[in-house]
């Protein structure tokens, strides 16, 4: 793992967040509460683990049956499949405020055993995710820990101890990792900007470890344009192109070749989700010998575009139904979730109407 | 799911083990006496199994990681992840319930309040974009959705008006919570703002409420809630322009200081980091800085006196109004109208010389 730059050491995770796998085995995990990404060597078996469909009930029961809490203990922030083995690996966030622990979470393919995968004396890699525009914000928040965290200071006759944090922070909201580089989805808690960051990987010190950012915006019916955040993303057709959903809900398509660092870049929008509907996952996959997009939101089924239409699609300039049909049977109603499991199956985080949550997996030929 | 009736609930059962919370070392644990003979133990670490009590109806759920440890005549289970407040547990010897045991909630009183909620402005323009709340002390996460809405003057919850997101932005002391307004409706020609239309409704008064079961940290409850309420104007679809603001300019000599008035409100997270003052040698000036009521207005007093000058008022052209739009671009713009075009992507300058 040397040839990746990592470590032995500890991915010491603030928070769940985001997870993907890059080369090698190496997943990257987002701890949105330190502005950081590792990449750790999970030390997979590394054989395939099995075949065919899995499916887990009560996946967060289960989880949190390991974890000692109750399923609304748990809160699972992300999936991955390993790209070898196919076991499914879990961002969780387990408990709430002060008990709040992240955890990865391993579940075995072949017997649906459920493990935490450990993050000390392991090989690593970090990346700060610095927020690039202002590096000279010195507005921190000043409060008193509860614990020993923070500094002593003495004011007067007094010693306290005081904890600062800055203020302004930048949440990932998606990764995925294309030809040596870790691209970055975020949402700041300031400024509405369009940022998709672009880290090589291995990791380098200094200034270029945050990456160059991108900018993309997008255009409405050829009239207004806004550079709103990237929600969540796919690269699809080789790692050529990408798909990303905005918070403010278009679907839009532009070619990686494109983005360079300084010069603007424009989507093409291929589908709208409509009001009150937001975008939540995707997925690209093969059927037919033909790829297809799988996009979960959160108020249709999931929709399917195929990547013949996003090539032939003229930007849309008037109000059109998405394109592709929603998958709207009951069955793939709830799903907040989505990873390849293997050329066959898509794998699906659900939530059922009793807020359960299943692992299941859909056959990509009937999709 | 558990036979009550095998358990007796002052901890002791038929089978004889009596199981209770203590301590071992410095950690939590479950203690059992009374399992059966010393090479119990090398056994006991296959038949000592600990469940969450709402994961025993899944019959097949993993038991908790941990580990057994003897400690002199008795067995203690160690938690891998610590007991949560709150929580009941099942504690099974051989397949068998011994005993339910309920992880004591921390019963505190409720301390815990808003302080404030921004934009401090008392109209805001209808395409407003983005509120903050301010807690008193760090509060718990996943909670926004249910305890943060806008209402009407009726009381009847704005339906849709708020972003719906699993990505909460908090700052890292988790105490200032930024609450977006749905983009989606706001953004012009988008299918949202088609079929739904603005969050907001001109002329028509809101509340933005917190209300008191949004649980900080500890897991307790606000001391009480707490609302703002807003008169809704038009829309506001221009660039901050710095060019149209007033300056007080203080004299030569003293500490007096640079009074800056806005044209409209602006961010309240933005303005505080995006002004600063640059003085003849291309030096920050060194002072206290403050946002006005309302965010119309930014001063700066000097920790030394001024000099001839001149200076200049910095801004990052970042700075956003109360609907997104910032120096550098229009929130959503119109392509068709050449002053909606973006202006370049550096700082902007405002020169001044102290009279």
């Amino acid at each position: 793992m040397t040839e990746y730059g990592l470590r032995v050491g500890r991915a010491e995770l603030g928070s769940a967040g985001p997870i993907t796998f890059g080369p090698a085995g190496i997943l990257f995990l987002a701890d949105n509460a330190a502005a950081t990404v590792f990449a750790v060597d999970v030390n997979d078996p590394g054989r395939p683990a099995g075949a065919g469909p899995f499916e887990l009930a009560d996946v967060d029961g289960r989880v949190g049956s390991l974890l000692g809490g109750d399923a609304a203990d748990i809160a699972i922030r992300d999936l991955a499949v390993h790209p070898d083995s196919g076991n499914i690996y879990l961002s969780v966030q387990r408990g709430h405020g002060e008990q709040a622990q992240a955890v990865l979470v391993r579940i075995d393919r072949a017997d649906a055993s459920i493990s935490d995968v450990p993050l000390t004396d392991v090989p690593v890699a970090a990346v700060t995710i610095a927020d690039a525009p202002a590096p000279d914000d010195e507005r921190v928040d000043v409060i008193l820990p509860l614990g020993d965290e923070g500094e002593q200071i003495t004011v007067g006759s007094r010693t306290i101890r005081i904890l600062r944090r800055p203020i302004r922070t930048s949440t990932i909201t998606d990764m995925a990792y294309v030809d040596g580089a870790l691209l970055v989805a975020g949402l700041s808690n300031e400024e509405f900007s369009s940022k998709l960051r672009r880290i090589p990987f291995p990791f380098t010190d200094g200034a270029g470890a945050a990456g160059n950012n991108l900018e993309i915006f997008h255009v409405s019916h050829g009239k207004w344009e806004t550079a709103a955040p990237i929600r969540t993303f796919v690269p699809y057709d080789g790692g050529r192109a990408i798909l990303a959903s905005y918070t403010c809900t278009p679907v839009v398509h532009f070619p990686l070749a494109e983005l360079a660092p300084g010069t603007k870049t424009v989507g093409r929008t291929v589908a709208e989700l409509g009001a009150m509907n937001q975008p939540l996952d995707m997925v690209s996959f093969v059927q037919g010998g033909e790829e297809y997009l799988l996009v979960a939101n959160t108020s249709h089924g999931l929709i399917k575009i195929a990547r013949r239409d996003i090539d032939a699609q003229a930007p849309l300039t008037e109000p059109t139904e998405p394109v592709g049909v929603p998958r709207e049977t009951a069955d793939l109603q709830g799903i907040t979730r989505l990873a390849n499991l293997d050329g066959e199956h898509v794998l699906a985080l659900q939530t059922d109407p009793e807020g359960r949550r299943h692992l299941r997996s859909l056959k990509s030929a009937s999709l | 799911m558990v036979n009550r009736s095998e358990v007796d609930w002052n901890g002791a059962n038929r089978s004889g083990v009596a199981v209770s919370w203590s301590r071992h070392g410095e950690a939590d644990c479950i203690r059992l006496a009374g399992l059966a003979g010393p090479a119990g133990l090398a056994s006991c670490a296959q038949e000592v199994r600990i469940h969450p009590a709402t994961a025993v109806a899944l019959r097949t759920a993993p038991p908790m990681a941990g580990r057994l440890l003897r400690d002199g005549p008795d067995t203690c289970f160690l938690p891998r992840f610590p007991f949560l407040d709150g929580t009941a547990y099942i504690v099974t010897v051989d397949g068998a319930v011994v005993a339910e045991l309920t992880r004591a909630r921390a019963d505190e009183a409720a301390t815990t309040e808003v302080l404030a909620i921004h934009p401090s402005a008392a109209t805001v323009p209808r395409n407003l974009l983005r509120c903050y709340v301010w807690f008193s002390a760090p509060m718990s996460e996943g909670q926004a959705a249910a305890h943060v809405r806008l209402v009407d003057d009726a009381g009847e919850v704005l339906a849709g008006a708020l972003l719906a997101t699993e990505h909460e932005l908090w700052d890292a002391g988790r105490r200032r919570l930024t609450v977006l307004l749905d983009p989606a409706r706001i953004k012009r020609g988008l299918a949202p703002h088609r079929e739904a239309g603005y969050p907001l409704r001109s002329g028509a008064p809101f509340r933005l409420v917190v209300d008191d079961g949004f649980r900080d940290a500890r897991g307790r409850r606000q001391r009480v809630g707490a609302e703002r309420r807003y008169q809704v104007a038009g829309d506001e679809r221009r660039h901050v322009d710095p060019q149209a603001w007033t300056l007080r300019v203080p004299r030569a000599g003293t500490a007096d200081p640079l009074e800056v008035g806005f044209d409209r409100p602006l961010d309240h997270g933005l303005v505080a980091r995006c002004l600063r003052v640059v003085g003849p040698e291309g030096r920050p000036v060194d002072g206290v800085a403050d946002v006005g009521a309302e965010e119309r207005s930014w001063r700066l007093v000097p920790r030394h006196g001024w000099a001839a000058g001149p200076y200049r008022l910095v801004v990052d052209p970042v700075l956003e109004d109360l609907a997104g739009n910032s120096v550098g671009r229009v929130f959503d713009r119109e392509l068709a109208r050449p002053t909606d075009d973006p202006r370049g992507a550096g700082p902007v300058a405002v020169m001044f010389h102290p009279g």
